[in-house]
């Protein structure tokens, strides 16, 4: 079946080269034009990679940060010559890199893309270009921890949706960290946030190997292959690939640039002894269908988001009433202070905030968890909106009602407290009720500081299962029955004090 | 009981205030007449602090506020406090706490200033409500009356802090003439009560009626001054015989 699917495939792809030599213009509307065609008449192939922290493979020459570097950038660069076009990269989140070649953002995935059953659902892995094994790392007086069996009990930092992480999540009973990136997870390791880092070899060889406060701990292990990923109506473009790969490997190139990187090692050796294992093609998975497996996931990663928006909105609600205080009846510098943190606040990236709580304060000796550095990122970047809405209740209190109060006597803080504030306060109800409905749904952010909630256990799933939409239904349907509520009910109190005041 | 002297206050360039005497016994009521513009409700306000004045000294039964700064240290704003004590204010636009419902707005500053036991000053707020005419409207949220009643019940409210002078400042001029009468009854029976008062107004009936004195304010100063009768049968200045010939004529 899956022989003859192919066949007709070939077909239809000589038929589209035959149709296009011809200069028929109907041909150039099908759908079946092969990619290594426009490759080559747009002379570029476009390779998806990740370079945030993607050394050795790809990432900006620390000399000419402009310029990518890495073994996998030269590779690229080989391959492309060897199909007579330049090499382009383009850049992608790494977890992302499957759906983005799906999409046709770029030609290729060329970025240490393992050759697993998994991946080879969707798209085509090519021959091997390199042989990674698994590696642990560790602090350097960390004993103990040389081994997958060891990690039982243990907080264990891994690449999102990497091998690592399938083999670690496979056996169960440790304390799993997803990171982003690869940099991310050897901060936390030196801040002693986690105990050890899965992950590939030549990573391990980039960033702990020169870094006296880690070691490579154990063997390496669980040796696998990097192919080329390509969508799977490209059979010609494989075919291509596969060739050029073939003939890198024999010619020395490829030695050449993984010595260069110091990632060559006797395994590569095995690279010739490769045999393309038949994939059998898994039923598509229908989350939609099967619910009642998915949907209690979801919902335990909807109830991290909860409780970090309800949290994070208290410090919010609190925080930003010491600001505005602060801001509009403090001392003149004071004043400043105040405005200062709004504006700055307001005019910086919630993420980059996370990142300098999260990974920047461990540098001045503070440590916090994920948790808590979740909480408080996202309540004192709110604290600024909450603070800034107070700000405009309170001066929508008319003059008069302080003037009355001061001439009964009161002090300024009696006024504020017994006449402004409760003022001020039903007036921003609405707002701030709208704010917390805009952070329920921002706090999808803090999965970059590793926290596991509703949005990052939805790109776990989906990860896994390819299936974005039945798993995104159920994720949108239950953000939105949450959230729903609760702009019924500022609608419900915009309502009543309107009523009130009138 | 009043005592004024030189008060001398300017918004930016233009001095609204020209250095204002004025003298006042316990149990007189006075009330300021002038031109819009002409300084008395700044006058009024200056004399319980909502306007700091630029130079002169306001007493108010017996406690002395030197112009020149606003308050800024501690002693000095509890000075400010007690002359605000001693003077009830009534605005224009009522200002009563919207938040609040009328007994509350009676019974709480108080509970707030002084530290009266929340019953008594209830208690003594329903006295003032039934003093004003509203011993049914307790309950009721300001948004509720209309603008007679809130302002009888800020009336209510000043007494409340039991004030030995009690300052007026265009107490009807907010509201339609029909509601008019049941807020200048409820200020004709606190001068018969022998409440010391300045009243800033346009109803020339009440000044000619219940005033022991009329002060006509114009340019920031006091042009002419005496007992109700004298300013508005024989004024001697032209521009109070100008001021009196237009209103009379409204």
């Amino acid at each position: 079946m899956s022989a003859f699917w192919r066949l007709s495939r070939i077909k239809t792809f000589l038929l589209v080269s035959v149709l296009l030599l011809a200069g028929s213009p109907g041909a150039v509307l099908s759908a079946e034009v092969d990619h290594l065609q426009s490759i080559r008449n747009s002379g570029v192939l476009r390779w998806g990679a990740d370079a945030e922290g993607g050394a050795p493979y790809v990432f900006p020459d620390p000399q000419k940060p402009e310029h990518l570097i890495g073994f996998e950038c030269e590779l690229a660069d080989a391959i492309a010559a060897k199909l007579g076009v330049k090499a382009q990269m383009v850049q992608n989140q790494w977890d992302q890199l499957i759906p983005a070649l799906e999409r046709g953002n770029f030609d290729v995935i060329l970025n240490g893309l393992e050759i697993t059953p998994d991946n080879q659902q969707h798209i085509t892995m090519s021959l091997p270009y390199f042989v990674y094994a698994q590696q642990i790392v560790t602090r350097q007086t960390t004993r103990g921890i040389t081994s997958l069996e060891d990690f039982k009990g243990k907080r264990v930092g891994v690449l999102s949706s990497s091998v690592a992480q399938r083999l670690v999540q496979k056996m169960g009973g440790t304390d799993l960290r997803i990171y982003p990136g690869n940099v991310e997870s050897f901060r936390d390791l030196k801040a002693e946030r986690i105990d050890a880092v899965l992950l590939d070899l030549p990573i391990a060889i980039f960033y702990a190997k020169p870094d006296p406060a880690l070691k490579l701990s154990g063997d390496s292990f669980a040796a696998g292959y990097y192919g080329i990923g390509l969508r799977k109506e490209d059979a010609r473009l494989t075919a291509a690939v596969n060739q050029a790969i073939t003939e890198l490997a024999a010619n020395g190139t490829m030695e050449r640039i993984y010595r260069k990187y110091e990632v060559w090692d006797a395994r590569q050796e095995h690279l010739k002894d490769y045999h393309a294992e038949p994939v059998t093609q898994k039923k598509a998975i229908s989350t939609l269908r099967e619910w009642p497996k998915y949907l209690p996931l979801l919902l335990r990663g909807a109830v991290v988001t909860v409780w970090i928006s309800v949290l994070a909105m208290i410090l919010a609600v609190v925080a930003g009433l010491i600001i505005v205080l602060a801001r509009l009846y403090g001392v003149t510098p004071l004043r400043w202070a105040a405005r200062a943190y709004v504006e700055v606040m307001r005019g910086t990236p919630l993420l980059i905030q996370l990142f300098l709580i999260y990974y920047g304060l461990p540098q001045i000796g503070i440590r916090l968890n994920a948790a808590l550095a979740a909480i408080l990122g996202l309540g004192l970047n709110y604290a600024a909106s909450e603070a800034e809405n107070y700000r405009a209740g309170i001066q929508a209190v008319p003059v008069g009602q302080m003037e009355a109060s001061y001439a009964l006597g009161m002090s300024r803080w009696q006024c504020l407290r017994h006449v402004v504030l409760p003022q001020a306060l039903r007036m921003v109800i609405p707002p701030v009720t709208n704010d917390f409905i805009a952070m329920f749904k921002d706090s999808s952010i803090v999965s970059v500081i590793t926290m596991v909630e509703l949005t990052k256990v939805y790109g776990m799933l989906a990860m896994s299962t390819y299936d974005y939409i039945g798993l995104g239904l159920m994720t949108a349907g239950i953000y939105f029955a949450l959230s729903y509520p609760a702009s019924i009910f500022a609608h419900y109190l915009e309502r009543k004090l309107h009523y009130d005041r009138r | 009981m009043i005592v004024v002297e030189k008060l001398v206050k300017s918004f930016n360039a233009t001095r609204v205030l020209q250095g204002v005497d004025h003298e006042q016994k316990r149990g007189e009521a006075v009330v300021l007449i002038g031109p819009s513009g002409c300084g008395k409700s700044t006058f009024l306000r200056c004399l319980n602090q909502l306007e700091t004045a630029d130079s002169g000294r306001i007493t108010i039964g017996g406690v002395t506020i030197e112009g020149g700064h606003a308050p800024c240290n501690g002693q000095e704003r509890e000075q400010q406090r007690q002359l605000r004590l001693q003077a009830g204010m009534v605005f224009q636009s009522f200002n009563l706490f919207p938040h609040l419902t009328v007994l509350e707005n009676i019974a709480r500053p108080p509970v707030v200033v002084k530290g009266t036991v929340r019953e008594d000053a209830e208690a003594e707020a329903r006295l003032l409500l039934a003093k004003v005419g509203l011993e049914n409207k307790a309950g009721a949220h300001p948004t509720q009356l209309s603008g007679g009643q809130q302002q009888r019940v800020a009336i209510a409210r000043a007494l409340a802090m039991k004030p030995q002078v009690m300052l007026f400042d265009e107490p009807t001029s907010a509201l339609d003439p029909e509601l008019r009468d049941e807020v200048l009854r409820v200020m004709r029976q606190l001068v018969e009560e022998g409440m010391t008062m300045i009243v800033v107004t346009h109803e020339m009936q009440f000044a000619r009626d219940m005033a022991d004195f009329v002060l006509f304010f114009d340019g920031g100063r006091v042009a002419e001054s005496g007992p109700p009768d004298q300013i508005f049968s024989e004024p001697k200045n032209e521009r109070t015989r100008e001021f009196l010939r237009r209103t009379a004529t409204r």
